[in-house]
């Protein structure tokens, strides 16, 4: 078995159908959309669409999940003790067990919500961000960035869960919070022992988190306004070692992403 | 007459002394931990490469067993004087780094079959046997801490190998899959016959030649 795996490679049944991002960005139905006016987009009981909403970004959780576990997994196979300490790969296995669980869970919530294995498509941009060749950039792209992005997923669909009383979707999300904390101490605990006497190489691997946390705030899907869907959850982010100014920080990236769609929405309703 | 009681209770039947000294408990020690790092890693590396579903899951729970192997001996290894666990983390010898190289070869999606034969129809079964035969040999007096790792590792293996073997049993539904099956092991059996098993010549001991045998 070869090192370092493609996207392109990921196996899946033939019940998955993969999805382009720049085909989700630049889908033209988007502009129809942003000139709707929807209310508050956070996910609440009384949000248009939600049970289609909610159904959707479950299956999005799932989907990640498997993924996150491929990421996992590859970090163990990828490199040499050398480059990736067996410590270091203990904590990845430990992750796979996690991140098995979370498939596992997530794949149960989806059919207690009504979904299916495959009733949307799957976009594998989250693994391509476990595909870099360098350890001390997958953990922050990944542990870092995504995982930080599953806390505030589930954060918000724990409260999601809540609001309509589902104590199921409340409990899994509860107890999949608390693996995704650890995920990110796992990776604010390497950085900064892999990057101890290198401190180029740290900026360079928070570089590459700030760039995976804009992509990952997806023109808006995650922010500290009621327009976004996902809430930054600083409490839980500071558990996981983010200090107040990386969480400002993302805040900031967070904003900007949406300002940015904006503008391309504004631009491509304008060559239209 | 005394009360004072005796210092082993009658059901007590440890007994001095084991069959392995420190060092060879080392040799073994490093072996097993070589082992079970390259399976846990080629474990995580497989779970990418596995489409069905249910496999892809119980993969990335056996790989984090097994890494917690190695994690116990690596433990293991500095309270046997051996100080430095990397030098005594060691293949058995090089037919055993042949058998794990192509163990570890299958890659595309459609050697689920092989994947799997590898692990739970060969690796499992010899490490199994290894970690039997040292937990049956050993001192429970001197050598407890190894015996309890032993033992620890010993329920993830039996656990992961009934695993491992039912989902074999489920993929393998067509004559064609078996003598898929049937051809991978028998390869994979050959590379590992020629290492002497994962400690080499004696991982589970030897059998006394007839002559020396006795009643």
């Amino acid at each position: 078995m070869k090192r370092h795996l493609p996207e392109s490679e990921l196996a899946r049944d033939e019940r998955f159908r993969r999805n382009k991002i720049e085909d989700q960005i630049f889908d033209p139905r988007n502009i129809a959309m942003s000139t709707r006016d929807l209310g508050p987009a956070q996910m609440a009981v009384d949000r248009p669409a939600i049970s289609e909403r909610s159904r959707s970004l479950m299956h999005g959780i799932f989907v990640g999940e498997i993924q996150a576990l491929e990421g996992a997994g590859r970090t163990c196979y990828d490199f040499d003790d050398a480059d990736a300490p067996f410590a270091l790969k203990l904590d990845m296995a430990r992750q796979c067990w996690d991140e098995s669980r979370h498939v596992e869970i997530s794949c149960k919530l989806a059919e207690h919500m009504g979904s299916d294995i495959g009733e949307y498509g799957e976009s594998t941009f989250l693994y391509a961000a476990a595909c870099n060749p360098d350890p001390v950039m997958r953990l922050c792209g990944v542990n870092r960035a995504l995982e930080g992005l599953a806390i505030d997923v589930f954060s918000s669909m724990k409260a999601f869960g809540e609001s309509t009383q589902d104590p199921i979707l409340t409990y899994c999300e509860d107890w999949m919070l608390a693996d995704e904390v650890t995920h990110v101490k796992m990776g604010s605990d390497w950085l900064r022992r892999l990057t101890d006497t290198d401190p180029d190489r740290r900026e360079r691997a928070l570089e590459f988190q700030r760039t995976v946390d804009k992509v990952f705030s997806l023109g808006g899907f995650r922010g500290e306004s009621e327009e976004n869907p996902i809430q930054i959850t600083r409490r839980f982010r500071e558990l996981a070692g983010f200090s107040t100014e990386e969480c400002d920080e993302l805040a900031e990236i967070a904003a900007q992403a949406m300002e940015d769609a904006r503008t391309m929405v504004a631009a491509a309703a304008a060559a239209s | 007459m005394s009360t004072a009681r005796a210092p082993f209770a009658p059901w007590d039947r440890r007994e001095l002394p084991g069959i392995f000294g420190v060092e060879e408990t080392a040799r073994r020690i490093g072996n097993y931990r070589w082992t079970e790092m390259r399976l846990f890693e080629a474990l995580g590396g497989w779970v990418a490469t596995i489409p069905e579903l249910d496999v892809k899951m119980v993969l990335g729970r056996h790989c984090y067993h097994h890494a917690w192997h190695a994690e116990l001996w690596t433990k293991r290894l500095p309270e046997l004087r051996e100080m430095n666990v990397e030098r005594m983390t060691q293949p058995a010898n090089d037919e055993m780094v042949a058998f794990v190289k192509a163990l570890t070869e299958p890659e595309a999606p459609e050697l689920t079959i092989e994947k799997l034969v590898g692990v739970y129809r060969v690796l499992i079964p010899r490490t199994i046997a290894a970690y039997t035969y040292h937990l049956n040999g050993t001192s429970a007096i001197t050598d407890s801490p190894t015996q309890r790792s032993l033992s620890h590792a010993l329920q993830d293996e039996f656990e992961g190998w009934r695993d491992g073997e039912m989902l074999l049993q489920s993929l393998i539904d067509a004559p064609d899959k078996v003598e898929r099956a049937i051809r991978r092991q028998g390869e994979l059996e050959a590379l590992i016959t020629a290492a002497g098993g994962i400690t080499g010549p004696g991982s589970i001991g030897s059998q006394p030649a007839p002559e020396e045998a006795t009643v």
